[in-house]
């Protein structure tokens, strides 16, 4: 028993060398760590991924493996080296994330907003537009808008994703040092006065759920002049963003009439966010097959996925593919898969595994759990 | 009378035969005759009938001649010994032919009395010298070819038009075939007189007849019954289209952008969004109409061009790896950000 113990220690250790790196900081990362797994903090994990954010199976897997490990990869690389290049003065540069499904772009949003987080950016982070538009549970929370004539609330949808806001930059909100900069007047009693802190708009919102989406608004607006006035910079993330452009949602008003997604309130203040009239910020959005219905899943290019509309609403923007693994990137995770034991076996079934997941990382961890 | 010539034997017998004839005609004398014989000699009994199973008949052939395929002469004209279409025959054809489906390690059947052979059609009575022959004879009609159109290029430029009709030959009792009707008609887009206008309408007109590959126009017809009509009713499509498209309606004035054959950068909304991004960056705050937007002089920002240029093919081209990659290149320029590794 004993031996065994030592042998499994004296095998991870030999391995750890190999795979992992011990850079945790996303910022000190650089084409010298590509490819290898770093781990994540967990207090920071949960700060930053505790509403969501990770894809449900990989959720599931960092329980599985009782860690959070990101590869890093080129994609990640990239983006972190145009944000460090981009000139903060000019507008903001849209990046679109676009590749087949299971190649990783929610992971390499995840791996960008825990280097946005130590670069100290304000974070507006979605982690998953059809999460709104297009998963309809059984008591799903709908109103017609009282601010704007024919629009729909998802009152619900926007406090949960408040209360994501809020946790994910707890540190930026605490310091009180993002003002406002008007009145908002909810209704009689009920007002926020210009030079509140932000911190106080997002409260508002979560504990009075009927205005959420309009405070929703407001804090867009607010981010967007202070952003703009360099007292903050923002990064917004938003996965799954062609679902704002596919023609219909899943939602119905309560007379049965079928919503647009350009009827939804919450729509209209992230396409506003999405708008390159501010500066000092980047916006990463990504174009996936998934969040839209089987009947549009035929390419994963983006221009196929956003339709004209979403094309030209984020045009020119920064195409980024997210592709396969390659060569040092596949063996990198067979090794850490051996390591936790979510692989076993002789080293000839990796080049199988190899080839019957065509190196998709989502298909190569689906194929080994059996294993 | 039959009935003689079948036991017709040149021997001595005839005469014995010729008397049963005879007997057969008329029982009353053959009573007689009975009587002479009975008056002539006795009857010898015979019983184990020896003399009849001596008799036995020989078999005599008659003069069969030689097949006529073994006595021709290898230096015969064919022409004349089959001159024109008809079903096999093994005595003329002085070939070892075979034909007919046996058991695996058997030859098939020989030509004679082959009536695979004679089912199929052939081609014996053109032979090529009989082709060559017959081409000769008929020469004196034909008018010599002119002379300007000696290659591919000339006949298209002076026979744009191209009609594909096909002839049916075989063997069965009627020589029409009801696919011979049918009539495609062939032209270049480029051959026609067409300005940008009706060039785009003529194509909308005719939808998938024009392929834009090879620039050609096909128009097929088989409606009518006959090769003559369907040839008259290509041509007046074809007609019809032409004028047509010549054409300009007072709905077409309507047509927006989405409904352009083409991309055009200066008319899309993506040349607003990089006039935008410039005035920005600029610093200057000011709203353009639409006019403005479409005259506004893109050459002074840098990588403009290579932009509208990867845009509109990323447009035009289809959507592809190669276009969104070649899109993403130039974005990165336009922005100053570093290039992708």
């Amino acid at each position: 028993m004993l031996s065994r113990s030592w042998r499994h220690l004296c095998r991870r250790y030999s391995q750890a060398v190999t795979f992992r790196t011990t850079e945790n900081s996303p910022s000190q990362h650089n084409e010298k760590q590509e490819g290898l797994f770093y781990t994540m903090n967990p207090d920071l994990c949960k700060q930053l991924f505790g509403h969501g954010g990770f894809p449900k199976s990989f959720q599931l897997q960092t329980k599985t493996f009782t860690e959070t490990a990101i590869m890093v990869r080129q994609p990640a690389l990239d983006l972190m080296n145009c944000i460090r290049a981009s000139d903060m003065d000019k507008p903001v540069i849209r990046y679109v994330l676009y590749g087949e499904k299971g190649t990783g772009k929610s992971l390499t949003i995840a791996h960008l907003l825990h280097y946005v987080h130590e670069e100290g950016y304000l974070i507006v982070h979605v982690p998953w537009v059809s999460e709104w538009l297009r998963r309809v549970p059984r008591h799903k929370e709908m109103s017609n808008s009282q601010t704007r004539e024919g629009l729909v609330d998802l009152p619900l949808d926007a406090a949960a994703w408040l209360i994501h806001f809020k946790s994910q930059n707890q540190t930026l909100l605490k310091s009180g040092d993002l003002k406002i900069s008007k009145d908002y007047v909810w209704s009689k009693r009920e007002t926020t006065e210009a030079g509140a802190p932000l911190a106080a708009l997002v409260e508002h919102g979560i504990s009075r759920v009927k205005y959420a989406c309009d405070v929703v608004d407001a804090l867009v607006d607010e981010l967007k002049i202070l952003s703009t006035n360099k007292q903050c910079k923002t990064f917004v993330a938003i996965d799954g963003f062609n679902s704002f452009f596919y023609p219909l949602t899943r939602l119905n008003t309560p007379t049965k009439k079928k919503v647009k997604p350009e009827e939804v309130t919450l729509t209209n203040s992230f396409l506003k966010l999405t708008n390159n009239d501010w500066s000092n910020g980047a916006i990463v959005v990504t174009a996936d097959q998934l969040a839209v219905p089987d009947d549009h899943q035929e390419s994963y290019l983006p221009r196929y996925l956003l339709y004209k509309k979403g094309f030209e609403h984020l045009d020119p923007f920064v195409p980024i593919e997210v592709g396969r693994y390659n060569e040092k990137e596949f063996l990198c995770c067979a090794e850490y898969y051996r390591d936790r034991l979510w692989l076993r076996g002789p080293k000839e079934i990796e080049t199988e595994l190899k080839f019957t997941s065509a190196c998709n990382p989502y298909r190569f961890m689906e194929q080994c759990a059996p294993l | 009378m039959s009935l003689f010539i079948r036991n017709y034997k040149p021997n001595s017998l005839a005469t014995v035969y010729n008397t049963k004839l005879w007997r057969l005609n008329s029982t009353t004398t053959d009573s007689a005759l009975k009587k002479d014989e009975e008056e002539e000699e006795f009857r010898v009994l015979d019983i184990l009938k020896k003399r009849e199973r001596f008799q036995r008949r020989v078999v005599r052939r008659t003069d069969i001649q030689p097949d006529r395929a073994d006595r021709m002469a290898t230096d015969q004209n064919w022409g004349n010994v089959w001159p024109g279409p008809k079903t096999f025959h093994p005595s003329s054809v002085p070939l070892p032919l075979r034909q007919g489906y046996v058991p695996k390690g058997q030859a098939p059947p020989g030509k004679k009395a082959n009536a695979e052979l004679m089912k199929i059609p052939n081609f014996l009575h053109l032979t090529p010298p009989v082709v060559k022959s017959q081409c000769e004879a008929i020469k004196q009609f034909c008018t010599e070819w002119p002379s300007l159109l000696n290659s591919e290029e000339a006949i298209e430029k002076h026979y744009p038009v191209e009609v594909i009709t096909s002839d049916y030959c075989h063997a069965s009792p009627t020589i029409r075939n009801p696919l011979a009707r049918i009539v495609t008609l062939r032209i270049k887009l480029s051959t026609l007189n067409l300005d940008k206008h009706s060039k785009d309408k003529f194509i909308r007109l005719v939808g998938d007849r024009y392929d834009s590959t090879t620039d050609l126009v096909t128009i097929t017809a088989d409606r009518c019954p006959a090769r003559a009509q369907n040839l008259d009713y290509v041509n007046y499509l074809l007609t019809a289209c032409y004028h047509e498209a010549w054409n300009v309606e007072e709905w077409e004035k309507d047509k927006t952008e989405d409904d352009m054959e083409y991309y055009d950068w200066n008319n899309n909304t993506s040349k607003k969004a990089l006039v935008n991004w410039h005035l920005q960056t600029k610093n200057e705050n000011r709203t353009l109409n639409d006019d403005e937007y479409k005259a506004f002089d893109t050459s002074e920002i840098p990588y403009a061009e290579e932009y509208k240029n990867a845009v509109s093919s990323w447009f035009n081209d289809g959507e592809s790896d190669a276009t969104v990659k070649n899109y993403g290149e130039v974005v990165r320029k336009l922005f100053g950000l570093p290039e992708k590794k």
